[in-house]
């Protein structure tokens, strides 16, 4: 397969297929007229995202891990940057560059819904 | 015998098609549709085809080789039409939208980008930045953990703090990306990542895009991992009738 992945161990054909089903299985064109072959037996990491509830296993999980974390000694801050700025706090800032040309659609408040209006290539 | 489709692509479409074989264990060849300017790329399908990890390569290799030669509208996976009468149907009766589409997704590629955190890294930060919580985990730590009570308590506090920070850090995420990109749609939630997005961009922008993912991988050493998927079929952009607003 010619994907191609980055930052990561993607390499075979099975990987990297993997990596994008999602896509392959709940995007792309459907066409009302034609029927869905059903599947057989594929695994799919797929959550509905209205309903995720974090469990309480996941609680106690994260109870345990934070107790168990060795905070002496202090850690620098980290995060993904900011676009116009330095690392949120972080110790080793960064100026990520990147003009931004023409106007941009604000980022919705929440993710759900995420209207996606094509920006005119002004580029 | 039905018709399996992978997708439809502009007439002028080179088509590379020699030897490329698709779906069912028989591995039927490849064949092409044309339909008022347009062409669908598809392939006999048995009766009663059920699909496995081996179609689903297929159908993406499929899409993938004839990608990368032009412009071709994906179909979702499991595609199959009663008859070629019936996609040659489908080609008439929405031509000038297909039509449109294709133009829209010419010279673009599908990128898509998944982040984790590390989750002992991600932990410690939230704890680093948030007193609250983390004068509670130290109270935990001096009664040796406390009662299930107290750390279900405890953890549900740190889940919100962390989903909290899964939605910043996506917005960030796409925020720093989608300047190099004609276009954003998060995908399904899956499971681990704080965030699927995939980018349209355009041929001219990828080495922009690239450099720009690299230098959010940097920042993010040792606490995310953010991975780049692609050159994919553009099947996140392929909408007809307006965006798929409620997805993702």
């Amino acid at each position: 397969m010619s994907v191609m992945t980055t930052g990561g161990s993607g390499g075979s054909a099975a990987g990297a297929l993997y990596d994008v089903i999602e896509l392959i299985l709940d995007r792309g064109l459907v066409i009302d007229v034609f029927v869905r072959v059903s599947l057989v037996g594929i695994e799919v990491l797929t959550i509905d995202a209205r309903v995720v509830v974090a469990s309480i296993d996941t609680y106690l999980r994260f109870a345990e891990k934070c107790g168990r974390l060795d905070l002496t000694g202090g850690r620098q801050p980290m995060g993904l940057p900011d676009l116009v700025g330095a690392v949120t706090g972080g110790g080793a800032e960064r100026q990520v560059k990147g003009a931004l040309p023409g106007p941009r659609e604000a980022i919705a408040e929440t993710l759900e819904g995420l209207a996606t209006p094509d920006k005119t290539s002004d580029r | 015998m039905s018709t399996y489709v992978y997708g439809f692509a502009p007439a002028t479409h080179p088509m590379p098609i020699d030897g490329l074989t698709g779906v069912g264990a028989e591995r039927a060849p490849v064949r092409l549709i044309r339909e008022d300017g347009l062409v669908a790329v598809v392939s006999d399908a048995p009766e009663g085809l059920r699909a496995k990890r081996r179609d689903l390569e297929a159908h993406e290799r499929v899409l993938e080789s004839l990608c990368a030669a032009g412009t071709v509208m994906p179909m979702r996976f499991g595609m199959v039409a009663s008859d070629d009468a019936t996609v040659q149907a489908e080609l008439t009766s929405k031509a000038e939208k297909y039509a449109d589409l294709l133009a829209k997704l010419n010279d673009h590629v599908e990128l898509n980008v998944k982040g984790v955190h590390d989750e002992d890294a991600l932990l410690g930060d939230l704890l680093q930045r948030h007193a609250e919580l983390r004068e509670r985990n130290d109270a935990l730590r001096a009664v040796g953990g406390g009662d299930e009570q107290d750390r279900i308590a405890f953890g549900e506090q740190v889940s919100a703090a962390v989903e909290e920070r899964r939605v910043q850090e996506a917005k960030r995420l796409v925020a720093q990306l989608e300047s190099h990109a004609t276009r954003v749609r998060l995908g399904p939630s899956v499971e681990g990542c704080f965030v699927n997005a995939s980018f349209l961009v355009a041929n001219s922008d990828r080495e922009a895009f690239d450099a720009a993912v690299t230098a959010l991988r940097d920042a993010a050493n040792g606490y995310a991992d953010v991975r780049v998927f692609g050159p994919l079929p553009p099947y996140s952009f392929v909408e007809v009738d307006g965006a798929d607003e409620a997805d993702g």
